[in-house]
């Protein structure tokens, strides 16, 4: 029964409680899923913006590389509106992320499952889920992937339900990385290079592309006024 | 084509409606025509609660089917706002003017030309959402199975509408999100612009922005967006302070 499943993951994540946070959600995420972690991707505007929350190091990984490149299994998921599935990122017939894949397979990932988030025809980013060896998900993981996702779609339209118009949830606010130093960097360098900050935000990720690195340890750079573009 | 094609046909077709951005008023201006249709009523019409709680006219097969449920929204008599009170089916009666249960609404009816009426809740589980209200122009009795098709309609429409609302809530929710959270991009990109410009942190350059924002009586977003727009006057972070 459909229902049954949704108590027994509710129950999970609960512990009994009515509210928790949304840490809990990725925490339980991948026992839940029989996974070896879990990721919460929040996305507008066909962009990633943030991340909700990360089951380990190798999801925060999954994540920040996602928000770095602007592809991987979140952003197709969100993008696409469908589930993804690459249960065997090693293959080299499935090479769909041509600069997402090699850094996650080096970090140990060998199979990643993208997630829709989204509450009827509303689509708020997407679940990402990893496992270190390949392999399909079987149909009782894949369901329950797909009730996780939409418990943690309404988890974040009730947290964002209490906050006052145009401020972001407390509870969305503490719990996720929007990676407002990313944004602060790209103000720097527009007045730096005398560019816009869209484009801005274009030559930062082009920079942390071409120099393997992630967005945000290249904005704390230009923050400290360690690194200069140009 | 048989009737239960016909039925299953209509069934289908009111769920194909039920899209992504479908119009509430179309479907239950289906379900109306669909009851004339397929039923042995003269007429029907869609009654929906507002979320004060007040009913209101929303679908009707006919002109005068759509006058006589004004009338009855008007006087607060008839089989519709019995169904919709009672959350429960209100069987057929038969319309005489001036006695009844309705003799307001009985009188209107009879000049309009019907003589029998039945009515249903629009309802999921505890919540009625309306009442579905079909007339006719005889008293031979409306069959079972007429009703019984006629209530899987009221229940299809049911479900949908409730669908409608929460997905319009979600909608709304998310909008407010993402417009909050680009306001705050905008500020932390103003806070680096300023950061630059200055030649001072990220937290003086905030306290400035803040502070420019108070004195001049202006949303903290606005200054914040004129100051990544190159348009904010430079006064605003070399002299006010937070």
């Amino acid at each position: 029964m459909p229902g049954d499943r949704l108590r027994r993951i509710l129950a999970e994540l609960s512990d009994g409680e009515t509210m928790w946070p949304a840490a809990r959600l990725c925490a339980v995420g991948p026992q839940i899923t029989g996974m070896k972690g879990a990721g919460v991707m929040l996305m507008s505007d066909d962009l990633p913006r943030g991340s909700l929350c990360s089951s380990d190091e190798v999801s925060q990984l999954i994540e920040e590389l996602q928000y770095t490149l602007g592809e991987g299994p979140c952003v197709d998921a969100y993008q696409r509106d469908t589930i993804v599935s690459e249960p065997d990122l090693a293959d080299p017939q499935t090479r769909r992320w041509f600069a997402f894949t090699p850094p996650v397979l080096q970090a140990g990932v060998r199979a990643v499952f993208g997630f829709p988030l989204r509450v009827g025809t509303v689509r708020l980013g997407a679940l990402d889920l990893y496992r270190d060896r390949p392999g399909e998900l079987s149909s009782d993981q894949h369901a329950d992937a797909l009730v996780l996702a939409e418990v943690t779609a309404r988890w974040v339209l009730d947290a964002q339900a209490g906050a006052p118009s145009g401020v972001v949830a407390e509870e969305l606010e503490a719990s996720a990385d929007f990676h407002f130093a990313v944004h602060n960097a790209a103000g720097i360098v527009s007045v730096q290079e005398g560019i816009s900050v869209t484009d801005a935000l274009i030559r930062l990720r082009a920079f942390a592309y071409s120099h393997d690195r992630l967005l945000d340890d290249v904005a704390q750079d230009v923050i400290a006024r360690r690194l200069r573009l140009g | 084509m048989t009737r239960e094609a016909d039925v299953v046909r209509s069934l289908v077709e009111m769920a194909d409606t039920l899209v992504d951005d479908y119009d509430v008023v179309d479907l239950l201006t289906g379900l109306t025509d669909r009851c004339v249709t397929l039923l042995g009523v003269s007429a029907a019409g869609v009654m929906l609660a507002s979320p004060s709680g007040s009913l209101g006219l929303v679908a009707s097969s006919s002109e005068a089917m759509r006058l006589l449920e004004l009338f009855e929204l008007q006087e607060q008599e008839g089989p519709c706002l019995d169904a919709f009170r009672s959350g429960g089916r209100v069987d057929q009666e038969d319309l005489r003017a001036g006695s009844g249960r309705w003799p307001l609404f009985s009188a209107a009816a009879v000049r309009a030309g019907f003589q029998s009426a039945v009515a249903l809740p629009l309802r999921l589980r505890e919540v009625t959402l309306g009442a579905l209200n079909l007339l006719s122009t005889t008293r031979s009795p409306i069959g079972e199975a007429d009703v019984i098709v006629a209530r899987g309609f009221a229940d299809l429409a049911a479900l949908s509408i409730l669908q409608h609302r929460a997905s319009a809530e979600a909608q709304r929710l998310n909008e407010q999100l993402s417009a909050a959270l680009t306001s705050r991009i905008v500020i932390e990109q103003a806070k680096g612009v300023i950061s630059e410009r200055a030649g001072i942190d990220l937290t003086e350059a905030f306290a400035r922005l803040r502070g420019y924002a108070r004195n001049a009586n202006l949303p903290l977003t606005d200054v914040a967006r004129a100051a990544v727009d190159g348009t904010l006057d430079p006064r605003a972070w070399t002299s006010a302070r937070g």
